[in-house]
């Protein structure tokens, strides 16, 4: 089968905010080679570890991040290292990398160099602030970044601490603007052959993912803050919207007037279960106020009517009260496909085992077993993130046990064993 | 946004067919806009986007061109509105699509089917174009019908569970958050890519982008430790495995600003000893519970505490630069207000204020990632409703001014 970028060769240098770009490149066939201090990349120590196996093999979010990369460890800031850096650069499409520009320089990699000596290298650098700016010397960690992007401030309830994202969604976010802008750098280099250098901030990357906040602060002046899940971009609790408890779990639903079938598709779930709440919700005050907020022109009108809201506030909060009732009743899972049949907008709150079993996902095949020769064993991996049917995700190989190409790649840039016999014993790979 | 810059641009040619609404869609579309393609979003004043009908909007404007919401997602696109459910508008959508290179929705299959706009007919009309199509959980399979927004396919894809802490329920993180950078740049990279190989092959084809893979291969952690023999996922709040401490921790009062918290991260045994340092404590560097990561881990109720309690007698900016002066990673849990005006975003240019014939100068989300040559960036405002339906019939779909003239008497276009 095809390849998007089959032909091109990628060295990642990256901190583990960096390392799901190379993954998605690989995913795309490119060849990604991780290359880690000799003493490993901090991330293959982080918990949780793969039991039975050395720590430095253990680590399963390195695992999880550079599956499908090989990996090289090299000192690079020893001369000799160095000198075998730059003799890897030569056969390199795509450096991935994240250093600050004081690091950059002090290693004698900085952009003008680099640029000078490889002028056909796309130089692509991720970082927690940039490569400039009055913060970009300062350091940063993934929650700093939510922080400091204002995504942290809508999260969690109104008199809690505001509550970091799940599973370094910073680093994510970068990495995927960093993919991105590396496929871009590429399209532009095949058809122009200009090679440039791409920049990502993590901080920046996470501001489209203030939703409306920052244009709320802009248009109107007033910063949004977090509501504990219970408006959101409405603005409003509406009945029908939001996380309700269920007999078994819990279920998210936006049953109101906004999409789908609404309020009234959530009184025909009810019918069809034969729950009685139907009825109560259709006798009044509930039937004319929930008529006249069934489509989403009317709610946000409702937002700039403050004194229509007071009016009618204590029925919406009656009648949710009637439908926490009813989800209450039933298990998560037929809420979610008897509701979905009826085009109602309910999801259930999946943790990792509902997804590992998932009709849906397994029904297309999305996970994926990597044999592991190296830590002897099998093991599933996510699929995916998207289905390129002519050009289809690749996942060869599993992720690099601490320098395992090292004889490869260093060979096949004419070192010979006794180079790698040297530059082993001085610790330099 | 000064001057706009009239350097050559990565995509410049591209052009695609753009029926995508709300944000995963529009996002992506967004990206290739900012790289230079021409991207034509098709609109009906019937059914329109449901952002443009939300907030934010100047207060007691109800127009469909003010949304803050909307226009951010659309940057510099092109808007023809056409009733695709009629015969000869339905006619001129594929005309549309035989024009594109890529035509991209994230609309559900069931909407797709009422526009006609299903991938069978998509590569009928035009055997080399790329189709990305972006439902909620993909076109096959059983779930394949189901429909939501961002908010809700956070409950499904994981991150309602795996945010918060242990003991609350699962809120989700107070927005549509899959909406916003997972899903339409996983969407975007796809794209780019198959531009790649039609520019090399010829060849167009399907990407078929669930919104639920997308967004569990963005937070997939809990699920492979699961899935390979790992004891169940804990919620843990502001905590991580790698680092402590680490969370958001309240300051002191300034001013009306009651609500102002410092977030900290110590992810070596270095930041501890410098934060020690900070607090002026020799005892902390020296006692055991804390020496070492997973000393620090056993006993993080205490260490958080500890640092609660001195961050809590000093302001927010202060605390950061304190802890940042001693390279630890630190920062304020700023609010919109505040991010907008941030020193460092300014600095580097980040918002872009392009001008737009109703809404004026608004702030628009710059660009996520750079590129230093052929730059990536915000050339121009978001389109009204309809804007470029004229120049569009006439430039890209040939129509003659008295057939474009009396289809919008029809109401065909309008």
């Amino acid at each position: 089968m095809a390849s998007a970028l089959g032909d091109i060769k990628i060295l990642d240098l990256t901190d583990p905010l960096g390392h799901y770009a190379g993954y998605l490149l690989a995913n795309l066939g490119a060849e990604v080679t991780k290359v880690e201090p000799p003493g490993g990349d901090p991330s293959r120590r982080w918990e949780p570890l793969l039991p039975d196996t050395p720590e430095i093999e253990a680590g399963m979010q390195f695992l999880l991040m550079n599956v499908g990369k090989k990996g090289i460890t090299l000192d690079i800031r020893a001369h000799e290292g160095k000198d075998t850096f730059l003799k890897l650069l030569e056969e390199t499409d795509v450096l991935l990398q994240s250093w600050s520009r004081e690091e950059a320089s002090a290693l004698g990699f900085d952009s003008t160099e680099l640029r000078k000596q490889f002028p056909n290298l796309i130089n692509a650098s991720v970082t927690g602030w940039g490569l400039y700016g009055p913060y970009a010397s300062l350091a940063y960690s993934d929650i700093v970044s939510l922080a400091m992007a204002g995504v942290m401030n809508l999260s969690g309830f109104a008199e809690g601490p505001p509550t970091q994202l799940p599973d370094n969604q910073g680093f994510h976010c970068a990495s995927l603007n960093l993919a991105a802008g590396v496929v871009a750098a590429i399209l532009e280099r095949d058809s122009s052959g200009i090679a440039q250098d791409v920049e990502v901030s993590m901080h920046e990357s996470l501001l489209m993912a203030e939703e409306t906040a920052m244009q709320t602060a802009d248009i109107r002046g007033i910063d949004r803050e977090r509501t504990g899940g219970t408006s959101g971009v409405i603005g409003i609790k509406l009945p029908g919207m939001g996380l309700y408890s269920a007999e078994d779990g819990w279920v998210y639903a936006m049953a109101a007037g906004i999409a789908g079938a609404g309020f009234a598709g959530l009184l025909e779930l009810m019918d069809l279960l034969g729950d009685s709440i139907a009825d109560e919700l259709r006798q009044e005050p509930y039937a004319s106020v929930m008529a006249e907020f069934s489509n989403s022109a009317a709610v946000f009108r409702l937002l700039g009517d403050p004194e229509k809201l007071k009016e009618i506030e204590d029925v919406f909060a009656e009648a949710d009260v009637l439908v926490t009732r009813f989800f209450q009743k039933y298990p998560k899972e037929q809420l979610y496909v008897e509701g979905q049949k009826l085009r109602l907008l309910i999801g259930p709150v999946n943790g990792p085992k509902e997804l590992s079993e998932s009709e849906q996902l397994n029904y297309r095949n999305w996970f994926r077993t990597v044999s592991d020769p190296g830590r002897g064993r099998e093991l599933r991996y996510p699929g995916a993130p998207w289905q390129l049917e002519a050009t289809p995700a690749i996942l060869s190989r599993p992720a690099p046990l601490l320098g395992e190409h090292n004889e490869e790649m260093f060979t096949s840039v004419g070192l010979t064993e006794s180079d790698l016999k040297a530059l082993s014993e001085n610790g330099v790979i | 946004m000064s001057n706009v810059s009239t350097k050559p641009r990565p995509l410049d040619g591209l052009k695609v067919c753009d029926a995508t609404w709300y944000g995963a869609g529009p996002i992506a579309t967004r990206a290739l806009a900012n790289l230079g393609a021409d991207v034509i979003r098709i609109e009906t004043e019937k059914r329109p986007d449901g952002l443009r009908i939300a907030q934010p909007k100047p207060e007691g404007e109800e127009s469909l061109n003010q949304s803050g919401y909307y226009n951010n997602f659309n940057a510099e696109k092109r808007s023809i509105t056409i009733d695709l459910t009629t015969e000869r508008g339905h006619e001129l959508g594929i005309e549309l699509v035989k024009w594109a290179d890529v035509f991209a929705t994230n609309m559900t299959a069931r909407a797709i089917r009422q526009i006609g706009f299903t991938w069978e007919n998509v590569q009928t009309a035009n055997p080399g174009i790329i189709g990305l199509y972006e439902p909620m959980q993909g076109m096959t399979g059983p779930h394949s019908e189901f429909q939501g927004f961002g908010a809700l396919l956070s409950a499904i894809c994981g991150v309602n569970y795996l945010a918060g802490d242990d003991n609350e329920p699962p809120i989700g993180v107070g927005t549509n958050y899959t909406d916003y950078v997972i899903n339409p740049i996983h969407a975007a990279v796809a794209v780019m890519a198959a531009v790649r190989h039609k520019r090399r092959t010829g060849e167009g084809q399907l990407i078929d982008m669930s919104q639920l893979e997308s967004s569990v291969s963005g937070m997939a952690g809990a699920l492979f430790a699961w899935d390979n023999g790992q004891t169940p996922y804990q919620r843990t709040g502001n905590r991580v495995p790698y680092a402590a401490p680490h969370g958001a921790f309240l300051a002191n009062e300034v001013g009306d600003r009651a609500d102002h918290w410092v977030a900290l991260a110590c992810m070596t045994d270095d930041h501890w000893v410098s934060l020690t340092e900070v607090m002026g404590s020799t005892e902390l560097a020296l006692d055991p519970r804390f020496r070492t990561l997973e000393d620090r881990k056993s006993n993080e109720d205490n260490l958080d505490n500890i640092v609660s309690g001195w961050i809590r007698d000093m302001n927010a900016p202060d605390a950061m630069n304190k802890l940042q002066s001693a390279g630890i990673p630190a920062g304020m849990v700023q609010k919109a207000s505040e991010v907008l005006r941030d020193p460092h975003l300014a600095a580097r240019e980040f918002y872009a204020y392009p001008d737009h014939s109703e809404a004026g100068k608004r702030a628009y989300d710059g660009a996520g990632f750079r590129l230093s040559e052929t730059p990536h960036e915000i050339r121009g405002a978001a389109p009204l409703i309809g804007e470029h339906t004229w120049e569009i019939c006439e430039s890209v779909l040939g129509l003659q001014p008295e057939e474009i003239g009396s289809l919008m008497a029809e109401q065909i276009l309008y």
